[in-house]
């Protein structure tokens, strides 16, 4: 189990802002469940959606810039066409920013170019090398291998950039190089291969060549459950540092430091690259310049604002899917269930603690 | 050969009072379920039922695939798609019948709660405490924030009284009309002031966010209150205290729980001019529900252990509820929800019983007034198309076992096919009618692939035909 990092540390961060709105159609996210962005702060935001609002299944494209967000473009859309999606997952850019998303449902990898063109897809439903079963993270090596989260098979698949299936690594299990239900995933250095272990309630890192390398993380909700309250079917407790409640989402910075979308605990917690607990995002959400034209134009919001002591319930993260570094330092965090993105910068000078 | 033969009945009983135990105390069972589970003994399996050891159904492992559940807003019947997965799944049975049960008792409704979450929090309150202390309960309900903006509690004043909720904990949620006055209304609901919904943002683009009882000190009233024929500084739970010493809420809750799982009562409106159809049973629930100080599971295990409980068979129409789940298990369904889950959870509102949405705090009427041409329509359209699908797991291991008994003329294919749905007890015209169905259609046979795919399709057939029947309707 992690502990807690004291002393000197060189690993601060300071709230930024947050962006977007809520949207099923036009300028919004509805449950954004993924992201992947550009190094000019192009955002490709997968939106998941609900079914009785298929308008709300689509790809939206934002700026993120350090300036507030800037909404730009909408492709992809609910359903079996080529092109459409049941159930996007998780996307991933390649060098020319091809765009590439998964489809637990249709079990398929879908290939647009950056404008959002459709080019191809490709992925058969089953169990044997190269086949898949609701297929969930992705991510793209510096020599243009794709990693898939193969979730039902409990493994990794690698293919290259047209789907020709490379190998395989990862069974079902809770041993070390095993999986349950993984879903996010993220390359680090040297293609180092993280997996957010959902059902194991740990990440895992492996070689790109799939040696398992390290656990992080502990099983379980953890903490005193004697407060902790039921919500939806769901138990919450104030889970200690290095406890994870289904994981859904990893990525790694420049630094080595791995950030975690602790989905059920409702935080995105910070891990030194041996797996130390440096600290947890719990959400600082604040209006977003999206927001408040909303508010603007809508009179009455502001009048039911009116009076409201306490706006905790605003700021905090809830259920974030995914995590990603973007350019400058700056922590992205998709707050999926509140339909927004808060961000976050890792300071350059060490403070103390 | 008399062994066997008495054997062979004693068996058929044993499956018969079993599948009525698995229909009544949970959403039927199927053929190996039910073997099962008379293998192990009627006793046993109702001692089982009330102190489970399975497993519900996986909340994460649905929201995993339907995020957008977990804020489903005002979306109509896509709120109860979280409750229906778990009705599906769970290895529980009766603890989910008893959500069902205090949800028709309790009945909250998303038409003014406006937040389908706090009403999915209701029922996962209701499957908490369901078989456990029903005074206890009574206070979760009451700090309830669904219950609390429904009933106009956080209207209720130190200042100005409100007597929405408290009227209806006395008139439907514990005694009934008759036994309190006008005045012991307006004293109870001045126990209750203070008892709130604390401030949160209100909803905007960010979506909702959760309700949570609050206690204000400041807008309770403390004065005196005389409440039935006691005076004292009663707050809610006081309140609460005396409303379960009163008789009549032994009997209510007794004629409740006869109603819901031995035999259809009259409307509630009615019970205060019309006696229950089986007095010493209400008797004998009422006395134990006193003895174990309120405790459901004691009231429950007495009941099903009953002999006016086990034989009650095929009296109650099924709820819009029952048939839909009883339904979806008894066809087999992925544990990996699907796609469409939330067009499946309008389906029993198609019926008229849309769930988290009842017409009023009354709840829906029961029993013949679930049928009208309108709603036996809907239901036997949505069993025929079930059970119909030969290649749902379930209705393909009914083929698996009328195939293992080799081939079957028309009144065998009948007669098992009416066994391994349910049994469902078929009158002497039904079964007319079913025969002379299997007749024109021919016997099953399975010696080709061609002879078992047209087989298959005539037990697809067959199957509709029954959900059609009358008899199906009845549970």
């Amino acid at each position: 189990m992690a502990s807690v990092f004291l002393g000197i540390n060189d690993r601060t961060f300071t709230y930024e802002s947050t962006a977007a709105r809520a949207e099923h159609v036009g300028a919004g996210v509805r449950y954004p469940i993924d992201f992947a962005i550009t190094q000019d702060d192009i955002a490709y935001i997968l939106n998941r959606g609900r079914e009785d609002r298929p308008d709300g299944t689509r790809l939206t494209v934002f700026k993120l810039g350090e300036d507030g967000e800037e909404y730009i473009s909408t492709f992809g859309s609910h359903g079996e066409d080529p092109g459409q999606f049941i159930w996007p997952m998780c996307i991933a850019l390649d060098k020319d920013t091809n765009v590439y998303v998964t489809d637990e449902w249709l079990n398929r990898i879908t290939k647009y170019n950056k404008d959002g063109e459709y080019i191809s897809h490709w992925g058969t439903h089953g169990f044997r090398d190269g086949e898949i079963d609701r297929p969930a993270g992705i991510a793209i090596g510096q020599d243009d291998t794709l990693y898939i989260v193969d979730s039902r098979n409990n493994r990794v698949q690698k293919f290259d950039l047209d789907g020709k299936f490379l190998g395989k690594f990862g069974s079902a299990g809770s041993a070390d190089g095993q999986f349950n239900l993984p879903w996010g995933m993220c390359l680090g250095g040297e293609d180092n291969v993280f997996v957010a272990d959902w059902r194991n309630d740990r990440v895992q890192s492996f070689t790109s060549d799939g040696k398992w390398l390290a656990s992080f993380g502990t099983p379980g909700t953890g903490g005193d459950t004697t407060n902790a309250r039921v919500k939806g079917g769901i138990t919450y407790s104030d889970a200690p540092v290095g406890q994870f409640n289904r994981p859904t989402g990893v990525c790694v910075d420049q630094d080595g430091d791995i950030y975690v979308a602790d989905w059920l605990n409702n935080r995105v917690q910070v891990l030194t690259p041996e797996g130390r607990f440096i600290t947890e995002f719990t959400g600082d959400g604040h209006l977003s310049n999206m927001g408040i034209a909303k508010l603007r134009s809508n009179p009455d919001m502001i009048k039911q604002r009116n009076g409201i002591q306490n706006f905790t319930p605003e700021r905090v993260l809830w259920a974030p899917c995914a995590v990603r570094i973007a350019r400058n330092n700056r922590v992205i965090i998709a707050d999926t269930t509140r339909h927004r993105f808060q961000i976050y910068r890792k300071n350059a000078e060490p403070v103390l603690v | 050969m008399a062994t066997t033969s008495s054997k062979s009945t004693e068996t058929t009983e044993s499956i018969d009072l079993m599948a009525h135990l698995m229909r009544r105390a949970g959403f039927g069972a199927d053929r190996d379920d039910l073997e099962r589970r008379a293998a192990k003994g009627y006793e046993a399996t109702v001692e089982e039922l009330l102190n489970p050891e399975g497993a519900r159904a996986d909340r994460e492992l649905f929201l995993r695939y339907h995020p957008g559940f977990r804020r489903p807003v005002t979306s109509p019947g896509m709120g109860g798609s979280a409750w229906l997965y778990d009705m599906m799944h769970t290895e529980l049975p009766l603890e989910e019948k008893m959500v069902l049960f205090w949800h028709q008792i309790f009945a909250t409704g998303q038409s003014k709660v406006d937040h389908w979450h706090e009403l999915i929090a209701q029922v996962d309150m209701f499957r908490e405490m369901g078989m456990g202390n029903y005074r206890d309960m009574l206070v979760a309900l009451a700090q309830n924030p669904a219950m609390i903006y429904w009933l106009d509690n956080c209207d209720n004043h130190e200042t100005g009284v409100n007597e929405n909720w408290g009227r209806e904990l006395l008139e439907l949620f514990s005694m009934g009309v008759g036994n309190y006055s006008e005045e012991d209304v307006y004293e109870c609901s001045r126990a209750f002031t203070g008892w709130t919904i604390a401030t949160v943002p209100p909803r905007n683009y960010y979506s909702r966010f959760d309700w949570s009882f609050e206690y204000q000190d400041e807008d309770h009233d403390y004065g005196e209150k005389t409440f039935l024929g006691e005076t004292g500084d009663f707050n809610g739970e006081d309140i609460i205290d005396i409303i379960c010493r009163q008789p009549a809420t032994a009997e209510f809750i007794a004629r409740h729980l006869y109603n819901f799982f031995v035999a259809d009562e009259p409307q509630v409106p009615a019970w205060s001019v019309t006696p229950p159809r089986d007095p010493e049973a209400i008797d004998l629930l009422a006395k134990t529900f006193t003895e174990s100080n309120y405790d459901i599971r004691s009231v429950l295990r007495v009941l099903f252990l009953s002999d006016f409980f086990k034989n009650a068979r095929y009296t109650k129409i099924k709820s819009p509820a029952e048939v839909v789940v009883g339904t979806l298990r008894l066809v087999g369904q992925d544990k990996l929800p699907p796609p469409g889950i939330g067009d499946m959870s309008k389906q029993a509102g198609y019926m008229g019983q849309e769930l988290l949405n009842p017409p009023s705090v009354e709840g829906w009427h029961t029993g013949v007034e679930w049928i009208n041409s309108g709603s036996l329509m809907k239901r036997i359209n949505f069993v025929a198309d079930m059970l119909g699908d030969t290649s749902k797991p379930g209705v393909k291991r009914i083929v698996d076992r009328l195939q293992a008994q080799g081939n079957l003329g028309p009144e065998e294919m009948v007669d098992r096919c009416l066994e391994l749905v349910g049994p469902v007890k078929a009158g002497a015209a039904t079964l007319q009618q079913l025969v002379e169905h299997a007749t024109q259609s021919g016997e099953l046979t399975w010696d080709t692939e061609k002879d078992t795919a047209e087989s298959t399709a005539k037990v697809g057939e067959l199957l509709q035909l029954i959900a059609s029947v009358k008899e199906f309707q009845y549970c």
